[in-house]
């Protein structure tokens, strides 16, 4: 292994630790939302989205997709935290939880990447809402690491897609 | 009372700015989707401030805030808001002539410090955002 191997190699854990300890903190801290439970982080062969899912990119000298869906129950608490009151026609209803799942997916991703690797910064792509792909099919150079996190209105499902060598034995992820 | 234009994709966001902005007692004169949007508006509307989202399609904020401080007004009041803290975004910012900016999650408190360092009527004690000294530094 060279070093260019090794720096690939140990930067999927590093990036997304930051990224789960703020989905607890901003559910918390925002949602006033506590995730009282979180399952370990698994490698599964393919990923079932939720209906409610959202993509985010990394570009720069980290590269991954990052997904982040949530149950239908626990979006609708977000919105009506999000919202504190506000009133808002039917109309607009469906774009906004659209877009509070948007927000909160890029305020957690936005304030939690970090660049492990070296000082080059890392820039995240526009939230993308998945609205009909619902399964993620591992393919021979990629590979999932996948991570739920519980609460009493629904569950949050974390998902980061990457190149295969980016997930190396030695983070203790658990294959399903 | 300021005229304050909103430049942000996420409706959610607009809908809680506005909400900020109308608290403050300022007035919401208009609200722009994305970075053309915004620029569109800035000639038409000649707002006080602007806070500007800088992930936005079909043109950034930071392309949006280059522009309107180029082509229009080389002192328009821009407040960068952002979920990505890095250095190498908010200082490419700052430098083109942003007045500040805000990490998301947005609050009441941190549009009213940005609004403070900017217009002194309404500075509020113990601000923490970036003064014209923290951007010497950079």
């Amino acid at each position: 292994m060279n070093d260019e191997e090794k720096v690939i190699h140990t930067y999927t854990k590093d990036v997304l630790l930051p990224i789960i300890k703020r989905v607890k903190t901003y559910l918390y801290d925002e949602m006033n939302i506590d995730v009282f439970n979180t399952s370990e982080i698994t490698c599964p062969k393919n990923i079932h989205l939720k209906k409610n899912t959202v993509m985010i990119g990394t570009t720069g000298s980290i590269k991954l997709i990052i997904t982040l869906g949530f149950d239908e129950e626990l979006l609708n608490k977000m919105v009506e935290t999000f919202l504190d009151g506000e009133n808002i026609s039917e109309f607009d209803l469906s774009e906004v939880r659209d877009s509070v799942a948007c927000e909160v997916t890029n305020t957690i991703i936005g304030n939690a990447i970090d660049n492990p690797i070296d000082n080059s910064d890392i820039y995240i792509t526009p939230p993308v809402l998945v609205c009909s792909a619902k399964t993620l099919n591992k393919e021979k150079n990629s590979k999932f690491a996948f991570i739920t996190f519980i609460t009493k209105y629904g569950e949050i499902e974390l998902t980061a897609v990457g190149p295969k060598e980016q997930f190396e034995n030695e983070l203790k992820f658990i294959e399903n | 009372m300021l005229k304050v234009l909103i430049v942000d994709d996420s409706l959610a966001i607009r809908i809680k700015m506005k909400n900020y902005v109308e608290k403050l007692g300022h007035n919401v004169v208009g609200e722009a989707k994305n970075g053309s949007e915004a620029v569109k508006l800035y000639k038409e509307l000649s707002p006080d401030l602007v806070t500007m989202d800088i992930s936005m399609p079909e043109m950034n904020g930071v392309d949006a805030l280059k522009e309107i401080i180029k082509k229009i007004n080389s002192d328009a009041n821009i407040i960068m808001i952002t979920a990505n803290g890095q250095d190498g975004i908010v200082k490419d910012s700052l430098l083109s002539g942003a007045k500040g900016y805000i990490l998301k999650p947005i609050s009441e408190e941190k549009l009213q410090d940005s609004i403070g360092k900017i217009f002194s009527e309404y500075i509020v004690k113990d601000s923490n955002i970036l003064d014209e000294n923290d951007l010497a530094d950079l």
